[in-house]
């Protein structure tokens, strides 16, 4: 009994959407991510509350401490604070932009986010953007020829690629490409002058980590796109084209894919971020010196300050890149945009 | 002259899991052009089959025998770009269901164009001057173009579809139940629309429908098919009025004549209805509306009343039939009589007390009013089996006794017998009449006193429609059960109710016994519907007056 409404847009059909709507569902995505992300600063400045190890037994680790020195270290960190004090100096700091300071570098966390960022940022857009490109194309191809040799062999190809351990197929690719390229770092030793061969050393270091990610992620992009275009190939409307006399790849291009395309493009960008967050491994075994390596290295701290920056900043690309589906989704969908 | 359409001999295998099935067999049909051809038949008998066989558009699973040609040639024999250049641009299809035959995401002008841009080597400026003809041709303003199909009513996406199927001027057009699931009033346009089409150019029109009345207005000449053969054909005015086969007197007698007595009281049924008891017509009111209103507000802000002031009461052992097209809020007023939604003002009385408003109350309520959906197959749980499914009301509502030997009895009731042949079965493995019975067995587990029911039928083949609205009767009959049944169908009302509601813009604009409305109607609009009805002929003089 869904018709409710449907009987009265029958009754009226000619009447034109107002603008109202949709700044009423703009405000109301937006408004439900900023709830979102508070939840996860306070998630994040708990949950990291609870590793174990105290931060102050590694800091001194290497000096004989008195227990003065401990206690005073103790107050310059805040941290004998009451612990409702520290999250609220921690959320006062944040709106002013502040992440704190590392207990290890001494240095602004905000700061040192922002330099592994861009590596980050370089290493999971290059993998995305192929595996994008090469997931929907093997998947739409699968799917038009069902059951079809291709099919299957890249299904199980994609399938056994998606179930390895980023890690081992990192080190397993470093072992069969025998040195041809770099296994750490994102620039040489002593990189080359001029911006041209930069680039180049960094497209050089890109290789090995880049491949890795790809072929681990580009099995979802795939079976999506798959599962989605083999959804819409029943479809009515597709016969509709087959009738007007359509070549089959029209068909294909101009009906089937653009519809299979709608859920699958809500789980790229959802996938952006987890892919940022997935990142940890991949810059621990190639060394590239990203947000991932940065979370690896702050985890034997533990570095509270560096870890909950990099957690805020993770979890909310996660939710600043379904907002963007969520958006991106009602100008692409017509049929979101009326509802 | 070469016919349009030749089948000779025509027969289609469909190779399955489960060994071969022969779709369609030994069919012959021929269609002269300016003539109209209708074919009639349930799902299942091939109908569609035929379609998707003249514009070769059968999976690779089905194998063609016979022959098809199309203006006199063989369409097996075409070539690949030869087919692709007669589709549509010879023969084109009005599917069935515009709802799914259009793309959803493609505005509905572009798709109209698709085949001109394909087939001709017309401009752009040609073809939206085109496709704005063909708009004006099937009554739709031309900015309509601009619309996807979800912001298109029923009629109107039907329209579009026609639109396309003209646009590159074939000679054969083939409608695949053009006219199914709109209600009477925007039939009669859509078929008021083929007809013209046909008469002014010269058209060969095959119409293909399970509902004969339809036919028999628009066709000159009717073929039935029945389990992929054609078993009766003639004149439509032969086949309608003196039907040989068994298939088309029950297909005929699916749809029942308003002002027929032969099928007052008298669905078509294959079993015995027991006969009417002694009726005391003062029964008690179980459900009453009192000048109920509901509003919502459209995406502009303004108000509009989808219910506006209905009083309207149900009584024990009675079928009241609520009628009216498509937005004129009776479903609505069903939702808002179940409770589902909360009337603007006004009140609603089950068993002369107000309908509660709390969780808990309403919980109760539903119990004793159930509701039955109109598509079962998307009513069920396809992964619930028939005993989940009917046992999980009595579980919600916490039902004392034997859980099992409620269900058996309310599939028993509802005519699954035996009943525990279905308790383990899936939906997909019922047919559609069955999986109907499920879900009012499902209502009736909870020994309700009022079912409301929302187009119980209209997703049903012909066949299973007498056969529900038989199940319906008898329980009346036997239990006392009352009914509001909602629908367009005037016939069904004609068959089962006692009184009938006419619903127009969410006013009751007249309200009476049956044979009162429907013979002698004073709104305007309960004639309006009553002249919309597909009648067999112009010169039919029963519906005069």
């Amino acid at each position: 009994m869904t018709t409710g409404p449907t009987d009265q847009h029958a009754a009226d059909p000619d009447e034109r959407r107002s603008g109202t709507s949709t700044v009423r569902y703009v405000a109301g995505k937006v408004g439900g991510a900023l709830v979102s992300l508070v939840f996860v600063v306070a998630l994040g400045f708990f949950l990291f509350r609870m590793i174990p190890g105290d931060p102050l037994v590694t800091m001194t680790r290497e000096r004989p401490t008195g227990p003065e020195q401990l206690a005073h270290l103790r107050e310059r960190l805040g941290l004998d604070q009451p612990v409702w004090q520290q999250f609220l100096d921690y959320v006062g700091g944040l709106l002013q932009g502040d992440f704190g300071t590392s207990y290890m570098y001494r240095r602004p966390v905000g700061a040192m986010i922002a330099e592994r960022v861009w590596p980050t940022l370089l290493l999971v857009g290059t993998a995305t953007a192929l595996a994008v490109v090469l997931g929907l194309w093997l998947g739409v191809r699968a799917a038009w020829r069902r059951g079809g040799l291709f099919d299957r062999t890249q299904t199980g190809i994609t399938l056994a690629l998606w179930s390895m351990p980023q890690f081992w197929l990192g080190l397993l690719l470093l072992i069969a490409t025998q040195g041809v390229f770099p296994s750490r770092g994102m620039t040489s030793v002593d990189p080359p002058n001029g911006f041209v061969m930069q680039a180049l050393d960094v497209g050089w270091h890109l290789t090995l980590p880049c491949l890795t990610l790809l072929l681990v992620i580009y099995a979802q992009y795939m079976l999506v796109m798959r599962s989605s275009l083999l959804e819409e190939m029943g479809a009515d409307y597709l016969r509709t084209a087959r009738a007007k006399g359509l070549r089959d790849d029209l068909v294909r291009r101009r009906h089937a894919v653009p519809n299979a395309l709608l859920p699958t493009m809500t789980l790229i960008f959802l996938q952006f971020g987890m892919v940022v967050s997935g990142t940890v491994t991949v810059e621990a075994v190639f060394s590239w010196p990203g947000l991932g390596l940065l979370t690896y290295e702050a985890l034997r701290g533990p570095d509270l300050p560096v870890l909950q920056g990099v957690f805020v900043i993770l979890a909310g690309s996660v939710i600043v890149m379904n907002l963007v589906a969520d958006l991106l989704y009602r100008v692409v969908d017509p049929r979101v945009r009326a509802s | 002259m070469t016919p349009l359409l030749e089948l000779q001999d025509l027969g289609v295998t469909y190779r399955t899991g489960e060994g071969d099935l022969q779709a369609v067999r030994g069919v012959d049909l021929t269609l002269q052009p300016g003539e109209t051809l209708g074919i009639a038949g349930e799902s299942g008998s091939g109908k569609s089959t035929v379609v998707a066989g003249v514009l070769r558009l059968l999976p690779k699973s089905a194998t063609v025998t016979g022959r098809v040609l199309l203006d006199g040639e063989d369409v097996a024999a075409m070539r690949w770009g030869r087919l692709r250049a007669a589709r549509w641009s010879e023969a084109s299809v009005v599917f069935q269901g515009a709802m799914h035959a259009l793309n959803p995401v493609q505005r509905v002008g572009r798709q109209i164009a698709e085949p001109l841009r394909l087939h001709t080597g017309a401009s752009a400026t040609e073809i939206d001057t085109r496709v704005r003809e063909l708009l004006e041709q099937v009554d739709l303003p031309p900015a309509k173009a601009r619309a996807y199909p979800h912001e298109l009513s029923g009629g109107q996406k039907q329209r579009v579809m026609i639109a396309m199927a003209l646009a590159c001027d074939p000679r054969l057009v083939i409608a695949d139940e053009p006219t199914t699931a709109l209600d009477v009033i925007v039939q009669a346009q859509v078929l008021d629309l083929l007809g013209r089409l046909v008469a002014e150019r010269g058209i060969g029109l095959v119409f293909i429908t399970h509902d004969l009345s339809v036919l028999a207005s628009a066709c000159s000449r009717i073929a039935v098919m029945y389990q992929g053969r054609i078993v009766e054909t003639g004149d439509a005015k032969d086949v309608i009025t003196a039907p040989h086969h068994e298939h088309t007197r029950a297909l005929a007698a699916a749809f029942p004549e308003v002002g027929d007595p032969a099928s007052r009281y008298a669905p078509a049924t294959s079993e015995p209805l027991p006969p009417e008891g002694e009726r005391d017509p003062q029964q008690p009111v179980l459900l009453s509306a009192r000048n109920l209103r509901v509003h919502f507000r459209d995406r502009t802000g303004t108000a509009v009343a989808a219910v506006d002031g209905v009083d309207l009461d149900v009584q024990r052992d009675e079928i009241v039939a609520l009628v009216g097209q498509s937005g004129s809020g009776k479903t609505t007023l069903a939702r808002t009589l179940l409770g589902l939604q909360q009337p603007t003002s006004g009140e609603v009385h089950h068993d002369g007390r107000p309908v509660p408003a709390s969780a808990s109350g309403l919980r109760d309520y539903r119990r004793h009013v159930q509701l039955v959906l109109q598509d079962p197959s998307s009513a069920l749980n396809p992964r619930h089996t028939v005993y989940e499914s009917v046992a999980e009301g009595p579980r919600i509502h916490r039902l004392g006794g034997n859980e099992r030997d409620i269900v058996v009895a309310a599939l028993e009731a509802a005519e699954l017998r035996p009943a525990e042949r279905y308790l383990t079965r899936l939906p997909h493995e019922l047919s559609g009449g069955q999986r109907q019975r499920v879900v009012i067995a499902g209502a009736l587990a909870l020994n309700p006193s009022v079912l409301v029911a929302d187009e119980p039928v209209a997703s049903l083949d012909a066949s299973v429609r007498g056969e529900i609205l038989g199940l319906l009767l008898r329980l009346r009959r036997q239990l006392g059960l009352a009914a509001l049944v909602i629908t367009h169908d005037l016939g069904l009302a004609w068959n089962i109710a006692d009184r009938v509601a006419v619903m127009f813009r969410g006013e009751l604009v007249e309200v009476g016994p049956v044979e009162q409305v429907l013979l002698e109607p004073h709104h305007e609009y309960t004639k309006k519907l009553l002249a919309a009805l597909p009648s067999p002929g112009p010169d039919d003089a029963r519906y005069a007056g």
